[in-house]
């Protein structure tokens, strides 16, 4: 067995319509565009992804919400019609995935280990949250390497942030092991909008990019803040103002998933490279890379620190 | 009268996924009884509100007239596939995507193949054989943003909308009581209400409910809702209030039980 790697991690938000602006052949509505300097951000993104040469994806989605532990996809292969439930018009997507499922069972053991609730979802039917494939999709639209799709427990939202992201850095930390364990070369998805401030009624032509900025100054201004920081490689601060940004900003970091990857990293004191930044329907939207190869940072040789 | 009988029923999908828990089964059993009382009303139309059915942008109304296909929860999906078949009432719908603007809300329809019903209309639309050609539904999204007086406005109008078609309906709200849930695995035959506070408010509600006092049970809302984590704000229990036009003489309660730590009743209510 290889040797196990984190070799990067992306903030990789997931608003359909970045989807729907790129009329990829799997998705139904056809647009004029839109949200191009996103889609472009993905686009180098990709190019850094394809370099890579990962084994797998992981990512962690906020739209597969649940409440009694965090569950993971266990079906080798999954396929279906994603439709989005809050923007149908513009998400209509045909999917078809492989799972690692044998890394994913051992993140659920590793996090179960660490006194996590913990479920493998294995229900062949299940149909995959839009958060998951959009995310894939704008990363990786070859759909050919296996991914490990993590839920959102909502303990953020049913008890506190500081409760919650307490547990997601703890199944960071077990995912860190599952993928040292399993020997895999992984690269770690944040399917997370920065503040997630956002109009309430859609433009009559949903591409209309006349029609598109923050949607208040404040949530601008704390994605701008919190950007800089994580360019600069000042990942403490970050993580110190995350609740804070959480709560001002109504950032969508509150999930969990930026905890998780962050954690599963060994909290890397790293610049990102940020590949760009835009809003869909008023939502801060950065695409941003953290290379812990580049760093070398990347090699798994030792268990986690508890 | 235009509206003929009204039901609050729980939206979680484990009474009907998974029967044999005692507590499951007997909350089962008494949706479907309800779901009796209901076909007995002889509606034209099936008015439903589910709290898990969420919208951040506008107000969405199902416009389809059929959908049909196989939904597997979130949460439980190692109890099996929902199978479901819901026709709705396009013309009724229609009328209520453009009478929302009338209470200053933009709306739309949802007609789209695949679009993901939630578990809270597919089990309430299961166990009371609704969604039926017989039995149609209009049925209405929860926006996250709209607050009580918002809710109860969008179903006065829907009514209003649906009687100017000059059809019989009946109204079912679909959500639970207090929200507080058991967060670990449980033995499904040891569910019960999570906590004694969540257990007395579910009680006090439900008996200002049987009793028809509405305008004491306007006054309990607020704490029932800020003290045991009632389901969504209690939006769907406004719905029903707004249909009703803020009356009712009083109700029956079929059950009351827990899932998985969380309040649950099938109410009947008296018009």
């Amino acid at each position: 067995m290889s040797q196990g790697e984190i070799i990067a991690s992306f903030l990789a938000p997931h608003p359909p319509h970045l989807v729907y602006g790129e009329n990829p052949p799997q998705n139904e509505p056809r647009s004029q565009g839109g949200w191009e300097p996103l889609r472009w951000a993905y686009e180098r993104a990709r190019a850094s992804l394809d370099a890579m040469k990962p084994d797998v994806l992981l990512v962690h989605s906020p739209h597969w919400i649940t409440s009694v532990g965090h569950h993971f996809l266990g079906v080798r292969q999954l396929s279906g019609k994603s439709v989005d439930p809050i923007f149908p018009n513009l998400f209509r997507y045909d999917f078809s995935l492989d799972v690692d499922v044998e890394l994913a069972e051992a993140c659920c053991e590793e996090g179960r280990k660490a006194g996590l609730v913990t479920k493998m979802m294995r229900n062949p039917n299940f149909r995959v949250d839009y958060g998951t494939i959009t995310t894939l999709h704008m990363i990786r639209p070859q759909w050919d390497i296996p991914i490990v799709g993590l839920s959102a427990n909502n303990t953020p939202y049913y008890l506190n942030t500081k409760e919650g992201l307490g547990e997601m850095e703890v199944l960071g930390k077990a995912t860190r092991e599952a993928i040292r364990k399993t020997g895999r070369r992984a690269v770690l998805l944040i399917s997370n909008t920065l503040s997630h401030w956002h109009f309430h009624e859609e433009p009559e032509i949903p591409e209309d990019m006349s029609r598109e900025h923050p949607q208040n100054m404040a949530g601008y201004q704390w994605d701008m803040r919190m950007i800089e920081l994580m360019r600069k490689g000042r990942m403490q601060e970050v993580h110190k103002l995350l609740p804070q940004f959480i709560e001002e900003g109504f950032a969508e970091v509150k999930s969990g998933a930026f905890t998780w990857a962050h954690a599963a990293m060994g909290y890397p004191e790293i610049p990102a490279e940020l590949y760009g930044y835009g809003t869909v329907i008023g939502t801060g939207n950065a695409v941003m890379e953290w290379n812990l190869r580049k760093a070398g940072l990347s090699m798994l040789d030792e268990p986690a620190l508890a | 009268m235009t509206v003929v009988s009204a039901f609050l029923v729980p939206g979680s999908p484990l009474p009907l996924l998974n029967s044999t828990a005692p507590g499951w089964g007997r909350l089962a059993s008494a949706v479907r009884r309800a779901g009796r009382s209901l076909a007995a009303s002889h509606p034209d139309v099936i008015l439903v509100y589910s709290t898990q059915w969420f919208a951040v942008l506008d107000q969405l109304w199902l416009t389809r007239r059929r959908s049909t296909g196989l939904h597997v929860d979130e949460n439980w999906h190692e109890f099996g596939d929902m199978p479901y078949d819901i026709h709705a009432d396009a013309e009724a719908a229609e009328a209520c995507v453009a009478g929302s603007p009338t209470v200053g809300v933009h709306a739309k329809g949802v007609d789209y193949d695949g679009f993901p019903i939630d578990s809270g209309t597919i089990t309430a639309c299961t166990l009371l054989e609704i969604g039926t050609p017989q039995r149609p539904l209009v049925v209405g999204s929860n926006n996250l943003y709209h607050d009580s007086a918002t809710t109860e406005k969008l179903a006065a109008m829907a009514v209003d909308a649906i009687k100017g078609q000059g059809k019989r309906i009946a109204v079912v709200g679909v959500g639970g009581l207090s929200g507080s849930i058991y967060r670990e695995q449980i033995d499904p035959r040891n569910d019960k209400i999570h906590n004694p506070t969540d257990d007395r408010w579910n009680r006090q509600i439900l008996r200002l409910i049987e009793s028809g006092d509405v305008s004491e049970l306007r006054a309990a809302l607020p704490g029932f809702v800020q003290e045991s984590r009632a389901d969504m704000g209690m939006k769907h229990l406004h719905w029903i209030l707004g249909a009703l036009g803020g009356r009712f003489q009083g109700a029956r309660v079929h059950d009351y039980n827990a899932v998985y730590g969380a309040g649950a009743a099938v109410i009947e209510f008296t018009l």
